[in-house]
């Protein structure tokens, strides 16, 4: 007979951090109806208090003073509450709490300010730790969707301009084809496996590895779907061709925080499918995972085009957007690195704290272009940081800042990211990847210090508005950049604690 | 009883089909009819693991069942989408759908 | 291999599904091309059946060509122009052949070594020919439990819902009605109480 569950049963609490937020959205949903036009930044306020509450949470789980609920797992295994999912829940909202403070004035002066913007965000944001968390392929799915369909809405918020509708609907149309593969993957390894659940599936492995060729290879396919859907959302190549489009078309404020969001959903639940769910899935004894080989391949082409493209780009936001392919890249790298026997929870240190600094600089990096772009969305070319220095000095130190860490330049929070990243790349023997990854840092230097050398060097009037939450957004994330730079270890003890709750 | 790998045959062929349209049509609404054939596809294959691997539970269905949500909810929003862009832009949905340029 | 009646039921679904899929994805018309889309679906549901799942079957009636495929004829029927294009495919449908009939092969090469009697012989050594001639005894009641029971999908149907509240919030916004009120850029914008007017999303 059926019973109903109870709350306890479910052990609830451990998913406190995102069902707070999930709370506070719905809350904020309809508290929304009572903000008058006029007043909206009311909303924003409500959103930062509801993101604001669900960040405490999280970081009182992650420093360990309290653990909510008992055991890794709630939802009979649905829902992993390690300290991983910690790590994602806190990136992903600071992530969505520097998107909402550049978001508010942007919004205003483009006249495009509405309270659905900041409801849909921490629903996206709620999809990435639901991602982060998830402890089965159905949740990976449905999570997925749920973090995809506000960001297509989102793309589009900056109507009625035809570039950012196209985003949308572009956007919209290869992320649904792209969930397709990601479904099909799932299914795949349904078929392998007879299961959903990773803990399951992660069982299931070592019958497979000792059973027959059809079913490895039925696995395999899978998780190469899996890769193929989870690809195009955090734009690995040949996955990428909508990012440069999208991110030029969408709203500034909505691709600073997606460029983040998306990937560290998309890296959460590749490492919970490939790092946690089967990383002893090996064809010959002794070998790394069978993945690995495609997982690193990707990840040097990814470093390569992303770089390589990137220095011809001439529009900030494009040129960003390759950046961020090429990231996707070193991130995948640390991915990679977790197919090697006993490295799954070192590289998902790698990818934690990889993902921290690029979540501080590149949310910084574009709120600087926010600063600088016009309300009718021009002047975003890389011309328009000329003679910045001049004009807004703190904004072009700021912006030389956000530069020199996306290029990886010892004290920034950049540098360390790619130093975990290597080292575990290294353990993993992947020592042609490596080399890539240098190579492709310095090539990626010179388009990163082409902005600083407009800034500094070049004559322009270098006009920026920058009300005070967007000040405020700038500072914060420029702070995290030199400080996780200078004083790593702060990150990296906290890292240390970062396991995976099954797998290795 | 039909055996399993004619269900996956036909499932692959259909995806396969799918594909083709999503990478080949320049409409829109093609484009997203394509995509529900994939999920479609989809469905074939979880139904037919399900009945040849564990009859016993209906977890297959269900994930079935979430395929058909999530394909319903993406309809109702690239439909919004393209509806809102055609109100703007008479011919913008009718040409240059080109997946793969862009 | 005994050839059977649920053979050839089975060969009739496959063409109808397989047959109309490709008429979807390549005849001119769009309103032609969503009715073949019905009966694919159609087509999908009685492989369905044939899976002794009437319940999807029947969902796959109702939800997809109830729902789904009633809102694409919909969407089309709002967009006229769109049933008059000339050319239906890009410059690249050659490559586009190329890359589903290497993933057809691909999904082929994997399943061919499956090709005997039940398909699952080397595969699922449990399964055996009773277990194919008895229809599993799920029910509805096994299929709704299992929804919201504690072990099973909670999680993921919580999260289903968050996110068709999302697409519903989405889907009004995209076409809510201040679009059509600045829809025509050469009007300048309305002020700000006109917006508030005419989102629904304000108390005053």
């Amino acid at each position: 007979m059926f019973e109903v569950p109870s709350l306890s049963d479910l052990n609830i609490a451990a998913t406190l951090p995102v069902m707070s937020l999930v709370l506070g959205t719905c809350i904020l949903l309809l508290a929304d109806l009572f903000v008058p036009q006029e007043r909206k930044q009311l909303t924003a306020w409500l959103a930062v208090a509801g993101l604001g509450v669900s960040l405490a949470l999280s970081l009182l789980s992650l420093g360990d003073v309290t653990r909510f609920g008992d055991g890794d797992e709630a939802f009979a295994g649905m829902f992993v509450a390690d300290t991983f999912t910690d790590a994602v829940n806190v990136i992903a909202l600071v992530t969505a709490l520097l998107g909402v403070m550049v978001a508010y004035n942007y919004l205003e002066r483009t006249g495009t300010q509405r309270g659905e913007y900041y409801v849909l965000l921490l629903f996206t944001t709620a999809g990435v730790m639901f991602m982060g968390a998830a402890g089965d392929l159905v949740v990976v799915f449905v999570a997925l969707e749920l973090l995809s369909i506000p960001l297509y809405i989102l793309s589009g918020f900056r109507r009625p301009q035809e570039a950012s509708e196209e985003s949308a609907m572009k956007y919209f149309l290869l992320g649904a084809f792209a969930s397709g593969f990601l479904v099909y993957g799932i299914a795949l390894i349904y078929g392998a496996t007879g299961t959903t659940g990773l803990h399951d599936i992660w069982i299931a492995v070592d019958d497979i590895v000792a059973g027959d060729a059809t079913s490895q290879y039925l696995l395999l396919i899978g998780a190469g779907l899996m890769l193929v859907g989870l690809g195009f959302k955090v734009a690995a190549v040949p996955f990428h061709m909508w990012t440069p489009d999208v991110y030029q078309g969408a709203p500034t404020s909505v691709v600073a925080y997606m460029s983040v969001a998306a990937k560290v959903g998309g890296f959460a639940a590749l490492l919970r499918v490939l790092a946690a769910g089967m990383p002893h899935f090996v064809l010959d004894a002794g070998a790394p995972a069978a993945w690995q080989d495609t997982v690193w391949l990707v990840a040097v082409l990814t470093m390569l085009l992303g770089n390589l493209v990137a220095i011809v780009q001439n529009d900030l936001k494009r040129l960003l957007a390759y950046s961020s392919i090429a990231h996707a890249g070193y991130v995948l790298l640390a991915v990679a690195a977790a197919g090697s026997a006993g490295l799954a929870d070192e590289s998902a240190q790698a990818v934690v704290i990889y993902m921290m600094a690029y979540a501080f600089t590149n949310v910084g990096a574009f709120s600087v272009v926010i600063a600088v772009e016009k309300d009718d969305a021009s002047n975003t070319g890389v011309t328009s940081m000329r003679g910045l220095a001049r004009s807004q000095p703190w904004l072009a130190a700021a912006m030389a800042l956000f530069m020199l860490s996306l290029t990886g330049i010892p004290l920034t929070a950049g540098f360390v990211g790619k130093w975990f990243v290597f080292k575990a790349a290294i353990s993993a023997d992947l020592f042609f990847a490596v080399v890539v990854g240098a190579v492709t840092s310095l090539i990626s230097a010179y388009y990163y210090l082409r902005i600083v050398w407009y800034m500094y060097f070049e004559e322009g009037d270098g006009e920026a508005v920058i009300p005070w939450p967007l000040a405020a957004a700038i500072s914060i994330a420029a702070v995290g950049t030199l400080f996780l730079g200078v004083m790593p270890y702060l990150l990296t003890d906290m890292a240390r604690e970062i396991t995976l709750a099954f797998g290795g | 009883m039909v055996p399993l790998w004619m269900y996956l045959v036909v499932a692959a062929a259909l995806f396969s089909t799918g594909l083709y349209g999503v990478l080949a049509r320049r409409n829109a609404i093609a484009i997203l009819m394509s995509i529900e054939l994939m999920l479609n596809a989809v469905n074939i294959n979880l139904v037919a693991f399900w009945r040849y691997q564990k009859p016993g539970d209906v977890s297959g269905q269900v994930f079935a069942a979430f395929v058909f949500v999530v394909a319903a909810a993406e309809a109702a929003v690239g439909l919004a989408l393209i509806i809102a862009i055609y109100r703007r832009r008479q011919s913008v949905i009718a040409e240059d759908m080109n997946l793969m340029k862009w | 291999m005994d050839i059977t009646i649920q053979h050839g039921v089975f060969v009739i679904f496959t063409l109808v599904t397989l047959g109309s899929a490709l008429l979807v994805v390549t005849v001119r018309n769009l309103f032609h091309a969503a009715l073949y889309l019905m009966l694919c679906l159609f087509g999908v549901a009685g492989l369905f059946a044939l899976l002794t799942a009437p319940l999807l079957a029947g969902f796959q009636v109702v939800i997809y060509i109830g729902a789904i495929a009633i809102l694409i004829i919909f969407a089309i029927m709002l967009t006229p122009q769109v049933t008059r294009v000339i050319k239906t495919t890009n410059a690249q449908w050659p490559v586009a052949i190329v890359v589903a009939v290497l993933f057809f092969v691909m999904i082929l090469s994997v399943v061919s070594p499956l090709m005997d009697e039940l398909g699952v012989d080397d595969w699922n050594a449990d399964f055996t020919q009773e277990d194919a001639d008895r229809v599993p005894d799920s029910t509805l009641t096994d299929f709704g439990e299992s929804l919201v029971s504690r072990d099973r999908f909670v999680l993921p149907f919580e999260i289903a819902s968050i996110m068709l509240m999302a697409a519903l919030i989405g889907a009004v916004l995209v076409v809510s009605p201040d679009a059509i009120l600045r829809r025509d850029e050469s009007q300048p914008p309305p002020s700000d109480t006109s917006v508030s007017a005419d989102t629904g999303a304000s108390g005053d």
